[in-house]
């Protein structure tokens, strides 16, 4: 006859105590973190692209890039002369803390004002795993649909940033953003929601002082 | 597949918990999972037995309690019935964003060891 253990932990507890220390080293060097969570193809390559080049010569600025497969966004972020760490998770759908903290370690990045982690792009895994950020920012392309925030409740939910992108394409899609603004006005009702374009620069200008704003009050 | 990943850690966990017990074998192990938490529990259960079946512990048995996201109305107050996966944003009666509470667990809460039993504490690493 089985004896039962008590046992009443979390089943993340060894990502969350791994995220604990990143948060830890990250506060003790003032760096500012941003976990990038999107469904494939929403842009945040993109996005980071345009952020690297707005903010050139005022912040210092590093990303670990998480996918299946491949280096392409490590090296899209590289030419535009950042350190950038490429972590290849094999099929795995997220990003976990233990990951980034190897990978952090290995990569040896100068000191940066803030850390930017792209994770796999999916909606829903990368949700569960804690990387030690500040904030998580939700992505949502408008070629995706209005009802995103309800069809993936959590994220959305946990997302302090939501962030439209691919607005140069509103005439040519049916995208409701009053919907959208109503949904996460009830999943997250302190959120922010800024709608950029990559292409044509709408919003980025936005974006980046959000960032700036983000950093000044943690460094306060 | 995230699943596979918690199954792993599932199951570190216990082996973690069982460690001063001396050798012996696990017998089944139960989890809450919560509404909220974005996983889903039969891929759980499949994920679990890939994970221990080929090591000291295959055939131990991984139970699931469900746990639901309560939400509730601050304004009238009360729980609202609904069923799984139907969301309700705003409160039927007076419109009010409702909130809600737990349905983001993710435990493990205890685990039948059956002692002096061919067991593990060399299971798979992951």
């Amino acid at each position: 006859m089985a004896e039962t253990v008590d046992v009443r932990q979390r089943i993340l507890a060894a990502n969350e105590a791994a995220a604990a220390e990143l948060r830890g080293a990250f506060a003790a060097q003032g760096t500012l973190v941003v976990n990038l969570i999107s469904s494939p193809g929403s842009g945040k390559t993109t996005l980071l692209e345009r952020t690297i080049s707005h903010l050139a010569g005022r912040l210092r600025l590093a990303a670990v890039e998480g996918d299946i497969a491949t280096e392409r966004d490590a090296e899209r972020l590289r030419r535009l002369g950042i350190p950038a760490r490429q972590i290849l998770t094999g099929g795995a759908c997220h990003l976990d803390a233990r990951q980034v903290r190897s990978a952090l370690a290995e990569a040896a990045f100068p000191a940066v004002d803030v850390l930017f982690i792209e994770n796999v792009g999916n909606l829903i895994c990368p949700t569960s795993y804690d990387l030690g950020e500040d904030f998580k920012v939700a992505l949502l392309s408008v070629a995706e649909g209005a009802d995103k925030p309800f069809k993936y409740p959590a994220i959305f939910a946990r997302a302090e940033v939501t962030v439209i992108t691919k607005a140069d394409l509103l005439p040519h899609v049916e995208f409701d953003l009053e919907a959208v603004r109503a949904q996460l006005a009830t999943l997250c009702p302190r959120g922010e929601l800024l709608i950029t374009s990559s292409r044509s620069g709408e919003g980025i200008e936005a974006w980046c002082s959000l960032v700036q704003r983000r950093l000044a009050a943690k460094r306060a | 597949m995230h699943e596979l990943g918690l199954a792993m850690d599932i199951y570190r966990t216990c082996r973690d918990a069982v460690a001063g017990q001396g050798p012996g074998r696990l017998e089944w192990v139960k989890v809450a999972i919560g509404e909220l938490a974005a996983v889903e529990p039969d891929l759980l259960v499949f994920a679990w037995q890939a994970v221990v079946q080929d090591g000291p512990d295959a055939g131990a048995r991984l139970e699931v309690e469900w746990r639901p996201a309560r939400q509730h109305c601050p304004a009238c107050g009360g729980f609202l019935e609904r069923p799984r996966g139907a969301w309700l944003h705003l409160c039927p009666s007076c419109d009010r964003v409702l909130a809600v509470e737990g349905g983001d667990e993710l435990d493990v809460l205890s685990v039948g060891f059956l002692a002096g039993a061919e067991g593990g504490g060399h299971g798979r690493d992951g």
